[in-house]
């Protein structure tokens, strides 16, 4: 599916998983702030 | 001899299979769906339960090591006392030779300098509870990237120990879960925050729930006052958790209590 040589495919597959897990970790971040745990402040 | 040409992978004849049906492409289609819908719902109970607590326990650790260096450094001065007036209220009458004592005097309150946004200043224990027991630091702020490294101090009411309404925030199911058994707080249990000043000790004099659009609960109060806050309840913001404890000893208290 990935062009190039095995070791390109190798880099640019851990650069995809990568990118995905940061954007994983942020989506997980806003849905947990936002309705499981805010901190607590009021206001 | 005849030479036979190997076949590359793709050349390898493969068995025809016949064209899958809708059905079946549909139940494929749902299946793989609900098991990515599931990894999802996993990797999300596992990044809130544990990540974010590995986290915030890293950040708790540097910050043990920047509040040692803020108590060796922090300007501490002296100011008088000037008692704080609720809304709504009528100032309380005062003695002036308390309020405007010499330096040294019972009228003269220790303060510090205000700390500057996202730096830990004080730590808080509550002994009754195990997650309290040893201390969590207390950052100034309470923006969500405060609160992911410790208890935030909300920078608008009065740092703890001097007179008015302190407030501190804090997770109660993420991020290190500092203020996770807050609930189990009775009127009488004790609060302390040390800070550069030394340790003030509250009583804990109300556990309440609001909404989270209650301000009023930030609002100041004579005297002098700590009030946490936090979500309620456990694994949902629907709510807020608030504990009020009213100062009993510390470097100033004397001075707050004799006027109050």
């Amino acid at each position: 599916m990935l062009p190039g040589s095995t070791g390109v495919k190798i880099v640019t597959s851990i650069v995809l998983i990568s990118m995905a897990l940061i954007a994983l970790h942020f989506f997980y971040e806003w849905v947990g702030n936002t309705f499981l745990d805010s901190g607590g402040t009021v206001g | 001899m005849t030479q036979v040409a190997e076949k590359t992978d793709d050349e390898v004849d493969r068995p025809q299979l016949p064209p899958a049906s809708l059905g079946y492409r549909l139940i494929r289609g749902t299946g793989l769906t609900l098991v990515w819908l599931g990894v999802l719902t996993l990797g999300f109970v596992a990044h809130q339960l544990w990540i974010t607590t590995f986290f915030a326990k890293q950040n708790q650790a540097d910050l043990a090591v920047e509040l040692e260096e803020h108590f060796a450094v922090a300007e501490i001065t002296e100011i008088p006392y000037v008692p704080v007036v609720p809304p709504g209220e009528d100032p309380p009458e005062v003695d002036p030779s308390i309020v405007q004592g010499a330096a040294g005097s019972p009228g003269l309150l220790r303060a510090e300098s205000a700390p500057e946004d996202g730096v830990a200043f004080a730590e808080i224990r509550i002994p009754k509870l195990e997650s309290l027991a040893d201390g969590w630091a207390v950052v100034e702020g309470v923006s969500l990237s405060d609160l992911k490294n410790g208890a935030g101090h909300m920078p608008w009411t009065p740092l703890p120990g001097q007179p008015g309404n302190s407030v501190i925030s804090g997770h109660r199911t993420t991020y290190g879960q500092p203020f996770h058994d807050l609930d189990l707080l009775e009127v009488g249990d004790h609060i302390e925050v040390e800070t550069a000043l030394g340790v003030h000790i509250y009583s804990v004099k109300e556990v309440h729930v609001v909404k989270p659009t209650d301000v009023w609960v930030t609002h100041p109060r004579s005297g002098a006052w700590l009030t946490l806050t936090t979500c309620n309840p456990k694994w949902s913001a629907r709510e807020r958790l608030i504990v009020a404890a009213e100062l009993i000893a510390g470097p100033n208290a004397e001075v707050i209590l004799g006027r109050v």
